[in-house]
């Protein structure tokens, strides 16, 4: 687990996927944190990714950035990264940025397993 | 460990927090029993690390090691030796490496010498015959003193850079905004851009197009400082020459896009909203790269919400198709564009503005002018973060047509 002041990070193994639950902000100050939490999954040749997001309350450009780079990292290694349980918050920014057509995002946790 | 010895830096990340501190103590003594009984004393921690000794036997011969080792950081030294005395060194020393600090050794009876050491900057003193636990203790405190100074050093030197580059992204911000906005018998345009303290990526545009036309710019471009401001630079840019060639919004961006998306291996990202107000007959057809939803003031005073085109933000999608909405202005009718860093303005509770309190303050402008609604939002957010401090820029363009042109 990882800490920022306002950012906590925190791994949770499933038997198909590793899950990646930021609670907190993500924003510039902090988004190195998550940054390293991924890249020692992707190191560590993980192939699906599952971010759930339930206690996320926040995520600026520079953390939606990381998420990109992520998914195309993962595409890349024929991996698979999926996206759940956002907050109406971080519904609307996936929305409004159209991040929803090109990220895959599940209502739960279970769905984004059901859907690996 | 030596790095146990580094003081706490309260958590800040430093360039020295992967190197080893060493500890490396240069003894000045022309007895040539002590360079002996040091090794001999100091064994165990020489062993593990924690200290490096580096002999001379005198001034003259410090110096020479000074400038072979310039990661010395304390000097252990005599007063009386042949050559160049420690008096004569400690003179020195500030010129060959500002950062040492001298502790002087010499005999109990010689306190005037001690003195003058000590007004010459030596930092502290132990007397012969040595104790050496005294000695122990004097090197850990004399040490410990050098490495937070230098972190000191180190942390103002990091914020002076970080200063100097937010200056500059500062400058190529603001430089891309367009210096002068019309006002005019059809039409008349305001905007504000206040930056945040670590400056992000927004800017606004407007283009005028054979007097009957104009084009409206606003984006947000992922991520602070240089690379985003430089980003910025880019896209403007892009957009203006493409603006040039096509009447298309969504095509402009199609173009911009195709480009931005290029090798872009680092998702840097851009969100765009570029809408042309035709003057002649009120019709403003736009394209929505993933910004927030312009909006759209009637004279009546209703608030009206741009329809989303349904795209995605720029630089990401290669080959991306975006698309075209219009919406049609009456004379008296304004429209209202802005970034994120109004929308989701926080107060001290870590509440967001949000659109309902930007809908709200719209509708209730005194003054309906574009210089009117800027004004008014930019107050109604400040008023409402409080002491908050803002985090992103604060950025908005307003347009309102006065009537139509008779091109």
């Amino acid at each position: 687990m990882t800490d920022d002041i306002r950012l906590k990070v925190q791994i949770e193994r499933e038997e198909a996927a590793v899950v990646i639950c930021p609670s907190g902000r993500i924003d510039g100050s902090n988004v190195d944190v998550l940054e390293k939490t991924i890249d020692e999954q992707i190191s560590a040749g993980e192939k699906a990714l599952i971010f759930d997001f339930t206690d996320l309350n926040y995520i600026s450009s520079a953390g939606l950035r990381v998420l990109l780079v992520t998914a195309r990292r993962m595409q890349q290694g024929e991996g698979r990264t999926l996206f759940c349980a956002l907050a109406e918050h971080i519904a609307t920014i996936f929305e409004i940025s159209g991040f929803k057509s090109i990220l895959q995002v599940c209502e739960t946790r279970n769905d984004a397993l059901a859907a690996l | 460990m030596a790095a146990d010895n580094a003081p706490d830096r309260g958590g800040e990340a430093s360039a020295s927090d992967e190197e080893p501190i060493k500890n490396k103590v240069l003894v000045v003594d022309d007895e040539e029993d002590l360079e002996l009984l040091v090794r001999q004393k100091f064994r165990r921690r020489i062993r593990k690390g924690e200290f490096e000794f580096v002999f001379a036997h005198n001034g003259q011969e410090a110096l020479d090691r000074l400038a072979e080792h310039n990661d010395i950081r304390l000097v252990l030294t005599d007063i009386n030796m042949p050559v160049m005395d420690g008096l004569a060194l400690l003179s020195q020393l500030e010129d060959v490496n500002p950062d040492v600090r001298a502790v002087i050794v010499s005999a109990y009876g010689d306190m005037d010498n001690i003195r003058t050491a000590m007004n010459r900057g030596a930092f502290d003193f132990v007397t012969k015959p040595i104790d050496f636990n005294d000695l122990e203790i004097t090197i850990e405190k004399t040490l410990k003193h050098v490495i937070t100074l230098q972190n000191a050093l180190q942390s103002r030197d990091r914020l002076v850079a970080i200063k100097r580059e937010l200056e500059v992204a500062y400058q190529v911000q603001t430089s891309v905004l367009p210096a002068e906005l019309p006002s005019c018998e059809t039409h008349e345009i305001a905007a504000r851009m206040i930056p945040a303290r670590e400056i992000g990526g927004d800017f606004y545009d407007l283009f005028e197009f054979d007097d009957q036309r104009i084009g409206l710019v606003i984006a947000d471009v992922s991520g602070k400082g240089i690379p985003a401001a430089l980003f910025t630079m880019v896209t403007r840019a892009l957009l203006k020459a493409a603006a040039k060639d096509s009447p298309s919004p969504a095509e402009c961006l199609n173009m911009v896009n195709n480009i931005l998306s290029q090798d872009n291996e680092s998702c840097v990202f851009v969100t765009l909203f570029y809408g042309v107000l035709d003057l002649r007959t009120g019709r403003f057809l736009y394209s929505n790269g993933g910004h927030n939803a312009p909006r759209l003031r009637r004279s009546d005073g209703s608030v009206e919400e741009l329809e989303a085109t349904g795209n995605l933000v720029l630089a990401v999608e290669h080959g991306h198709e975006y698309n075209e909405e219009e919406v049609q202005l009456a004379p008296g009718d304004g429209l209202f564009l802005y970034t994120d860093g109004i929308s989701e303005a926080e107060n001290e509770a870590a509440e967001e503005f949000g659109e309902e309190r930007l809908d709200a303050a719209l509708a209730s402008v005194e003054d309906p002018s574009p210089e009117g609604m800027v004004a008014s939002l930019v107050e109604a957010v400040r008023a409402f973060a409080g002491e908050a401090p803002q985090s992103d820029d604060l950025t908005c363009i307003a347009a309102r047509l006065r009537a139509l042109s008779g091109g």
